[in-house]
């Protein structure tokens, strides 16, 4: 199928793309690596009046960290390509959860035309980046012609292809905070097929305490519920472990209170299952990567 | 109907200077404008990779980009390869002697998912193929003599270029 | 029937080798012509609008606001197309109509409701989205148990029943062997539908004249050499008035055999506007509307065997959901009891089976036809024995395989198979996979908590069809009981001595061009580099029933053998002639015509073909100039069934086997089954081209990896929405789900062919789906798991997991 007809603006830069929205709103259509936008446009899905090309537009494309006042930052703009941050020194140093959960997106040709940002402002529930950005307690810039604004991943997400973007806003980065200590991170998923979007998905951070217990602990869910999901009561019942045998019995309550969308690929109950099983994966393969010297890594 | 939009576009080494609707994918531009029907259309959803063609030397699903988008880029299609004297390249030498492709229609998006790849990484092994054109799909070949080919590719094309070193020596 | 008699030492040049393939630089540099690439001269694009309901009465269509639309040049709906084009050509005897486009009623999601042609296909899928259709919804039937009650709702009003067909056969004494068994293993299972989804979909430019009443069609279709008067019939064009021009095809796997809908809907839109016009589907076209769906089973299955482990008597009650159009009527069943008994020894059978219409795309054919099931039921049933009786599963195959002396073997429905060594295959198979070592890695890995499973399966694979399997289990009522499935060849040597073959068939993705190729060069010495292979159009008088049933190389050596020799006998007389020899004492060898044994005078290719031509000076009694002859070959082995069905005759009867060992890892907490290593061996008889036969197998051993993992059409369980309608859902495998498949070939020449080939085709999508279904079961042997249904998806495997423990 071919998309419907619609008018293209390639701003180059910022204010001239939130121009188009002011004056657009929800019949516009930012488009940056276009993977998802186009593939729904082609199907007509979704067949926006504007299509507003952000590739030109300056300054949009930086990746890299930034210290105010003693804290770290890592940031991606708005066009920043997955293949891109997969590949970066700086996010296998500072967010490796984010390169680890971004080799799980598609295959490599989608990953160099496909952008973070576009990955995390589509809300697919089901997605990898979204849920890893959860894990990572990021943080999502927003700008309007009128306003600029940060939101916090937990807020940002509101249901399956929903956020708290207004009409006339678009997201032109993300930030995750750079934390120092002993930590691990890691993302597994149960996909169809590699490659495919996952059934589901499970990105867990754990920090470790000088004790070499669990201090802190943050697991998040793509595949499990509307949106993407923090298990809050697993994230509790880990902390203090000191050897991987709780992650089971925590992450049985992975699940509850979960609403997962149904398909073709997995029910809600198996959704459910697998949200459990991943979940004490994620959570054992962070915490070996946090104890273990080979693999430490810094969430 | 909204404005058509002005690209320059270089296409397998020719400069175009023209007017395409928005919404007009690359694959279409290709296809039609262009007459190169070399770029097959699978799945119109980026699922089936047949549409790979080479962005500025990127591989790119030729079916989830717009014409519109690519003002300044450079193109290349599965025509680039072969020379008008009848020499195949060695990633379609390859490929034939391999059996790397039955019947064909998924053969020029693998080809050129292949080429970036050779590009970047000359002697590929089973795993560099897979990440480069696990996305890719063929109904036909079971995908064994694909992985083989691109490999024997990397290998033609050292040969290749050690007999021209050679020759030059 | 006829047995060639080939002499055991005759050595072969060309035939056995892997000849460089023909079709390869055309389909390399994107000049091979496909549909989408055929540009007319003012020719319009297509697009369908089709519906979102699985089952609907269409109240009314509004299409003003389309036709209205800047480039829309016909809209046509379903009514104004029958104005046009007939219903699709019926090979069933029940009165189930069905159009290209619905008229009143939709009975199925994706049916076609109405067509554009337009200036370009945005264009015309713009107007697609003008088009208002007004529903009123009816009920839709998804399961086909619940379809077979009689206060179903009855998906054809001309019909008493959704059971649109059912017959139940028994033969030899199937009663008396499930009296006398020792034991009797019982299984049902589960086959979902799964599609061919080639890469390509299917297409049509059709160009109408009103003025001449004539048609030019091109498509990616089959049988417009063999059927072309079905096309015209559709298309209400005198049958010598249509030209089928072929194009190369990306793909089939039995999916484009006919594509009447595609070609009667372009057929339509050319007739309507006096212009050309291309219609390609798009992909959510072919996967909801194409002919393209395999069979649809529930199997309820029993094998009776004696103490020892004989396998007594097979019975097979099976439930088969056909859609909603019966288009080819039970035909993949006519397939599937070509080798039910598969390579066993078994003396009775019985074979129920009802087929019931739903509110889906009617079945079509997929690579297997109706065997592949057949595959899967049988080897599941041989392995439940070997485990309920105690018998190892690889003893108990042993102890029943028909042995090497008894063939040609008449199995029970009348079948012949040709020859075989189905131990040889099995030992060796069992030797490539080095057993032992992988028993020894699944111990090791049991003992981490991982589960290994090691499958095998031992499978037929029935090659070169008759027409017979198409209509034998009806009665008298069968609609057109062919009894031809020819192949023809025509071989023309031109003056200068160049060889040109024209075949009927298409370039399907398999290797006309390469085989014909072979077969001349092994007739005249010459490379076959240096002959050139073009396709007839329907114009040609060309017969070719072409690719299908693993028949095409079978078939077209045989035309092509058929044809170089009798241009190859007439060149020995010509050549006799001007050499003043008898022609019993002259030789063709690498081209060159010479005296047997005393090579001195020799004439060339082009000497000879010059002659032929132009100085046919009376020398060469009754011979006419030129160098061109025509060879039919018709089915090698076929013998009609009779009246009663006690015996369906031979129709299948060239028959290939292989043993398959996948190494699968089962992960029983996701469900995720990872396929390790895989082993095949392979006896098609003699191979024609080792290269070629294992593209094939291994390409059909991966779409057989789709049908046991992830392959499956899903409908709304109450809605009969189709959940599965593009790339995205509907799954086919890709490289990373494949292993490193090993392959070897043993050579059981067929008695009954040219050479001694047998087919290939299909053999590895026949086999791999229960064997890795063995695999798996194998894996989660400890857990109690039993694989009854496929595709084993990650959600059914964790299922069939929490059942087995929940029995304990």
């Amino acid at each position: 199928m071919k998309p419907a007809p619609f008018e293209y603006a390639a701003p180059r830069d910022l204010d001239e793309a939130l121009d188009v929205l002011a004056e657009h709103g929800d019949d516009a259509r930012v488009l940056a690596g276009g993977q998802s936008l186009v593939r729904m446009m082609n199907a007509r899905q979704v067949s926006p009046a504007v299509v507003v090309d952000i590739n030109r537009v300056r300054g949009l494309d930086a990746l890299g960290v930034t210290n105010d006042n003693g804290s770290s930052t890592l940031s991606l703009g708005a066009t920043v390509r997955q293949r891109t941050s997969e590949l970066s020194g700086d996010v296998a140093a500072h967010a490796p959860l984010l390169a680890e959960a971004g080799a799980h997106v598609a295959h490599a040709p989608v990953r160099a035309r496909g952008t973070v940002v576009g990955s995390v402002a589509f809300a697919d529930p089901s997605a990898e980046l979204p849920a890893a950005l959860l894990a990572l307690d990021g943080l999502v810039k927003i700008r309007s012609r009128a306003a600029e604004r940060t939101v916090a991943a937990d807020d940002f997400f509101t249901g399956p292809f929903r956020t708290a973007l207004a009409a006339d806003e678009m997201v032109v980065g993300v930030e995750v905070p750079v934390t120092a200590g002993r930590s691990g991170s890691a993302f597994v998923e149960l996909t169809r097929r590699q490659g495919d979007l996952p059934v589901c998905g499970a990105a867990a951070v754990v920090g470790l305490g000088d004790d070499g217990r669990v201090a802190q602990a943050r697991v998040a869910l793509c595949g499990a519920h509307q949106r993407p999901v923090r298990v809050p009561a697993v994230e509790s019942a880990v902390v203090g472990a000191d050897e991987p045998s709780p992650f089971t019995e925590a992450a049985a309550r992975a699940a509850d209170g979960l609403d997962p969308v149904p398909s073709c690929h997995g029910s809600a109950d198996f959704r459910r299952h697998l949200a459990r099983v991943l979940t004490a994966r994620a959570l054992s393969t962070a915490f070996a990567r946090a104890t273990s010297p080979k693999e430490t890594t810094h969430a | 109907m909204p404005d058509k939009v002005r690209i320059r576009i270089t296409v397998n080494g020719t400069r175009h200077d023209l007017l395409t609707e928005p919404r007009t994918l690359l694959a279409d531009l290709l296809r039609g404008d262009l007459a190169l029907p070399g770029t097959h259309l699978g799945c119109e959803q980026g699922v089936c990779g047949a549409c790979t063609v080479l962005v500025d030397d990127v591989a790119t699903r030729s079916c989830l980009v717009f014409a519109a988008q690519l003002d300044g880029s450079s193109v290349r299609t599965v025509e680039s390869l072969a020379g008008a004297d009848g020499t195949l390249h060695p990633i379609q030498q390859a490929f034939t002697q391999e059996h790397g492709l039955q019947c064909g229609f998924c053969t020029p998006g693998m080809l050129m998912g292949a080429c970036e790849l050779l590009e970047r990484v000359p002697e590929p092994d089973r795993e560099d193929v897979e990440e480069a054109l696990g996305g890719n799909l063929c109904r036909c070949t079971g995908y064994q003599n694909i992985v083989r080919s691109v490999c024997a590719a990397g290998r033609l094309m050292a040969d290749e270029k050690t007999e021209q070193s050679g020759v030059r020596a | 029937m006829s047995i060639v008699e080939e002499p055991v030492t005759e050595t072969r040049r060309w035939v056995g080798q892997s000849v460089a393939r023909k079709e390869d630089p055309k389909l390399l540099t994107g000049r091979a012509g496909y549909i989408g690439d055929v540009v007319l001269p003012g020719m319009l694009h297509g697009a369908v609008l089709r519906s979102p309901h699985a089952h609907a009465r269409i109240v009314s269509i509004d299409t003003s606001e389309a036709e209205a639309l800047p480039g829309v040049v016909v809209v046509l709906t379903g009514a104004a197309a029958a104005e046009l084009v007939d219903p699709m050509p019926a090979f069933c005897a029940e009165p189930v109509e069905q159009r290209a486009i619905a008229v009143d009623r939709v009975r199925y999601p994706g049916e076609a409701v109405a067509a554009v042609a337009a200036t370009d296909r945005y264009t015309a899928e713009d107007a697609c989205a003008k088009i208002r259709v007004e529903y009123e919804l009816l009920p839709a039937l998804v399961d086909p148990v619940a379809a077979m009650e009689p206060s179903a709702t009855r998906v054809h009003e001309t019909l008493d029943s959704n059971v649109v067909f059912h017959r139940s056969l028994d033969w030899g004494d199937v009663d008396g062997d499930l009296a006398r068994a020792h034991t009797v293993v019982r299984s049902s299972a589960r086959w979902h539908r799964m599609g061919a989804h080639p890469i390509e979909t299917a297409g049509a430019v059709a160009s109408w004249d009103p003025y001449g009443q004539s048609m030019t069609v091109y498509s990616n279709s089959n049988f417009i050499n063999f059927l072309p008067w079905a096309f015209a019939g559709i298309l209400r064009v005198s049958t010598n008035r249509l030209r089928m021009i072929p194009c190369t095809v990306g793909g089939s796997f039995g999916s484009k055999h006919l594509i009447t809908k595609v070609v009667s809907i372009t057929g339509a839109l050319s007739k309507a506007c006096g212009r050309p016009v291309q219609y390609l589907e798009d992909r959510t076209d072919n996967v909801a509307a194409n002919d393209n769906v395999g069979c649809d089973r529930i199997y309820d299955a029993e094998l009776a065997l004696a103490e020892d482990g004989e396998m007594l008597g097979l019975v097979l009650r099976i439930i088969d959901d056909y859609g909603a159009y019966f288009q080819f009527a039970h035909g993949q069943h006519g397939n599937a009891v070509a080798q039910p008994v598969g390579p066993y020894r078994i003396g009775s059978l019985r074979y129920d089976v009802s087929c019931v219409l739903t509110n889906k795309v009617q079945q079509g054919f997929f690579r297997g036809a109706g065997a592949d099931p057949g595959n899967f039921i049988l080897e599941r049933l041989v392995d439940k024995a070997a485990l309920e009786m105690g018998i190892d599963r690889v003893e108990l195959r042993r102890r029943n395989f028909i042995r090497p002396e008894q063939f040609p073997y008449k199995i029970p429905t009348g079948n012949v198979y040709d020859s075989g060594d189905y131990e040889a295959v099995l030992d060796r198979a069992l030797e490539i996979a080095g057993l032992d070592r992988w028993r020894e890695e699944q111990e090791r890995l049991r003992a981490e908590g991982r589960y290994l499973g090691i499958g095998l399966a031992s499978c037929q694979e029935r090659s070169g069809y008759n027409a017979s399997e198409w209509w034998f289990l009806y009665g008298d009522e069968a609609p057109l009981p062919a009894t031809s499935t020819p192949e023809s060849c025509k071989i023309d040597v031109d003056a200068m001595g160049g060889v040109r073959a024209t075949i009927g068939c298409p370039l399907w993705g398999n290797s006309p061009e390469t085989v014909v190729g072979q077969v001349v060069a092994e007739e005249f010495g010459i490379d076959p580099s240096s002959v050139s292979v073009a396709y007839a159009d329907s114009t040609s008088g060309a017969i070719s029933a072409g690719p299908g049933g693993s028949r095409v190389t079978i078939m077209l050596s045989g035309a092509t053998r058929g044809a170089a020799r009798t241009v190859k006998d007439k060149m020995i007389r010509v050549a006799a002639s001007a050499m003043e020899m008898d022609p019993e004492d002259v030789e063709c060898v690498e081209g060159v015509f010479r005296a047997k044994g005393a090579p001195g005078t020799s004439m060339t290719m082009a000497e000879v073909a010059m002659r032929a031509h132009l100085f046919n000076d009376g020398t060469s009694e009754a011979e006419s100039s030129g160098l061109v002859a025509v060879h039919t070959y018709d089915h090698p082995y076929f013998t009609p069934p009779t009246a009663d069905r006690s015996d369906l005759g031979a129709f299948y009867p060239m028959v290939s086997h292989a043993c398959h060992i996948p190494i699968v890892e089962v992960d029983p907490e996701t469900g995720q089954v990872t396929l390790r290593a895989y082993y095949v061996v392979n006896d098609c008889g003699t191979v024609m081209n080792p290269a070629l036969v294992e593209g094939q197998v291994i390409g059909g051993i991966v779409q057989g990896i789709g049908a046991a993992l992830m392959e499956e059409y899903r409908y709304g369980a109450s809605d009969g929405e189709l959940e599965t309608p593009t790339f995205r859902e509907y799954l086919l495998p890709s490289m990373h789900e494949v292993p490193e498949i090993v392959l070897e070939h043993l050579e059981t020449p067929s008695p009954f062919t040219e050479y001694g080939v047998k087919g290939a085709g299909e053999g590895g999508r026949l086999v791999a789906p229960t064997a890795i279904a063995s695999a798996v079961d194998d894996a989660l042997r400890p857990l109690g798991v039993w694989v009854d249904e496929l595709p084993m998806t990650p959600e059914r495997v964790v299922g069939m997991v929490a059942d087995a423990q929940g029995r304990r």
